[in-house]
C-alpha cells in the first residue's frame, strides 16, 4: 500500500491504495467521481481519456502511485459552478454527439483540450486527434461537428 | 483488469534505480508506462517490483553532441514530434513519431520504452535501423554501447541484463531525403507492413547511400542489407528496383494474424517499398 494524493479537479485526494490500482480506478472507487469510464481497458478505446497536467492520458494505462502529486482534470470540472454547461458540453448536445453517451466522457476531455491546443483544426486534423477514442453507435460525423463547433465558439469567447 | 500484485519504486538517480534493480531479480522498469501496462494488465510479464524512472532527469535530455543526437529513454513520442532540435537533425525520426499510436499515448509513451518493448511491429524501429541507432545500456558495474540491430534480437526480446538501464538512443544527424510508411487498417494500430528508407545519389541519379528497413515482416524489424548493396552505386531503371524489391520480399517471413495473412504483409511490403523507393530514386511517383 502507498499514500497517494492526487488533485482532481481542483481539489485533493489522498488514500493509501495498493500500488497497483489504476488512476481510473482511483478516479472512480476512491475519488467517487464516476463520469471517467472504463471502456476496453485495454488502452485502445479513449473511454477513460483524463487530462494528467493538462495533457490528455488514458487513465486505464496509468497507476495511481505514477501520478502521486500530479494534478487530473476530469469531465466533472467542465460543468461551471452554476451547473452551466460548458462550450463543449453544449457543442455536443447541440450536434447529437452521441447516442448511449459511454464514449462522451473521453470525447468531451479531448475536445477540452484540442480547443485549446489548436486555434484551428480541419475535419481531417480532428479525425486524426481523435484516432485514440471509439464511439460505437454515433460514427464519427457528429462529434467532428460538435469539435469544429466548440473550437468556434471558444475562438470568439476569447 | 489489475495487474497481479507489485511494489512500485520510483527512483530519483540512476544510482538509486541501480540500487532498486538489485534488489530483486524479479524487478522491471516502467517508463512511460504504454508498452508495460498493457503487459502487467494481461499478466504477460508480472513483475514484483516495477522501479519507476520517470523522475530521472538526465533520461529526458534530446542533446547535440557533434554529429550524434543523443535521445533520453524518457523521451516521450510527443516532445520528439515537438523538438526543433530534432526537426532539424533527424526529420524521419519526428516523421516516424507523428504517427505512433494516438495523442494520448503519445503524450505518455516514450522511446526507450518502446525499443524495449520490441514489438516486430513498432514504428520507431525501421527508421532507427535504417539511421544506425545505437542504444546506450547502464548498470552499476558498466556502460555498454550497442547498435540497434544488435539489441533487439526477437518478438519482444532485447539484448539487455537484469540490472541493466536503456538510458539513450545515440543517432547520427541524418537529412537526406527519406520516406516513411506505415500500412495500418485505422492509423493508430501496429503496422501490417511499414518501411523506412534513406536515399542519396548524385546529380546524374547513381545511388551513392541507400539504407532500407522494415516492420511487422519477421520475428523483428529488419534492414534489407542484400537489397541495399544490390542498389548502391548503380543508376537503376525501374523495372531493375521492382525485380530487386520482389526477390527481397521473397525472403521475408511475417506472421500469419487476423490483422493480415503472412502472403497479404508480403504484398504490400513489396508495393510500398516500389512505390517509395521508386520515389525516392526517380523522382515522383
Amino acid at each position: 500500500m502507498t499514500k497517494v494524493s492526487i488533485n482532481i479537479n481542483g481539489e485533493k485526494y489522498s488514500e493509501d491504495v495498493e500500488d497497483r490500482t489504476l488512476l481510473v480506478h482511483f478516479i472512480r472507487d476512491h475519488a467517487r467521481l464516476r463520469g471517467t469510464h472504463i471502456g476496453c481497458d485495454t488502452g485502445h478505446c479513449g473511454a477513460c481519456t483524463v487530462l494528467l497536467n493538462d495533457r490528455p492520458v488514458k487513465s486505464c494505462q496509468i497507476l495511481a502511485v505514477q501520478a502521486d502529486g500530479e494534478s487530473v482534470e476530469t469531465v466533472e470540472s467542465l460543468e461551471g459552478s452554476d451547473g452551466k454547461l460548458s462550450i463543449e458540453q453544449e457543442a455536443f448536445r447541440d450536434h447529437f454527439a452521441m447516442q448511449c453517451g459511454y464514449c462522451t466522457s473521453g470525447f468531451l476531455m479531448m475536445t477540452h483540450h484540442l480547443i485549446r491546443e489548436y486555434p484551428e483544426l480541419s475535419r481531417e486534423e480532428i479525425r486524426e486527434k481523435l484516432h485514440g477514442n471509439y464511439c460505437m453507435c454515433t460514427g464519427y460525423q457528429q462529434i467532428v461537428d460538435a469539435v469544429q463547433d466548440a473550437q468556434k465558439k471558444f475562438n470568439e469567447k476569447k | 483488469m489489475y495487474p497481479k500484485p507489485l511494489t512500485y519504486k520510483k527512483a530519483k538517480t540512476l544510482d538509486e534505480a541501480f540500487s532498486m534493480l538489485s534488489q530483486n531479480d524479479d524487478a522491471r522498469v516502467i517508463a512511460g508506462g504504454q508498452s508495460i501496462m498493457p503487459m502487467l494488465k494481461l499478466r504477460i510479464a508480472s513483475p514484483s517490483l516495477l522501479v519507476d524512472i520517470a523522475p530521472i532527469r538526465e533520461l529526458h535530455e534530446i542533446r547535440l553532441d557533434g554529429n550524434n543526437l543523443t535521445i533520453g529513454a524518457m523521451v516521450t513520442h510527443r516532445e520528439i514530434i515537438e523538438s526543433s532540435e530534432i526537426g532539424k537533425n533527424l526529420p524521419m525520426l519526428q516523421e516516424t513519431a507523428r504517427h505512433i499510436a494516438d495523442v494520448q499515448i503519445r503524450n505518455r509513451g516514450t522511446i526507450g520504452g518502446s525499443i524495449c518493448e520490441a514489438d516486430p511491429s513498432a514504428d520507431y524501429a525501421p527508421t532507427l535501423l535504417a539511421l544506425d541507432a545505437k542504444v546506450v545500456l547502464k548498470s552499476s558495474r558498466e556502460e555498454r554501447t550497442v547498435d540497434l540491430d544488435d539489441f533487439i534480437v526477437g518478438p519482444f526480446e532485447v539484448n539487455i541484463n537484469q540490472g541493466e538501464i536503456l538510458t539513450s538512443v545515440i543517432i547520427p544527424v541524418n537529412r537526406s531525403p527519406y520516406s516513411v510508411v506505415k500500412y495500418a487498417r485505422r492509423s493508430a494500430d501496429f503496422a501490417v507492413a511499414s518501411m523506412a528508407a534513406i536515399v542519396e545519389k548524385k546529380p546524374d541519379g547513381t545511388i551513392t547511400d541507400i539504407r532500407v528497413a522494415v516492420g511487422a515482416q519477421s520475428d523483428r524489424p529488419l534492414r534489407m542489407k542484400e537489397l541495399e548493396s544490390l542498389l548502391k552505386g548503380q543508376k537503376p531503371q525501374k523495372k531493375d528496383l521492382y525485380l530487386e524489391v520482389d526477390k527481397a520480399v521473397e525472403h521475408l517471413d511475417p506472421i500469419d494474424d487476423i490483422h493480415g495473412s503472412a502472403e497479404y504483409r508480403k504484398e504490400v511490403t513489396a508495393n510500398i517499398l516500389k512505390t517509395n523507393l521508386g520515389s525516392l530514386i526517380f523522382g515522383g511517383i
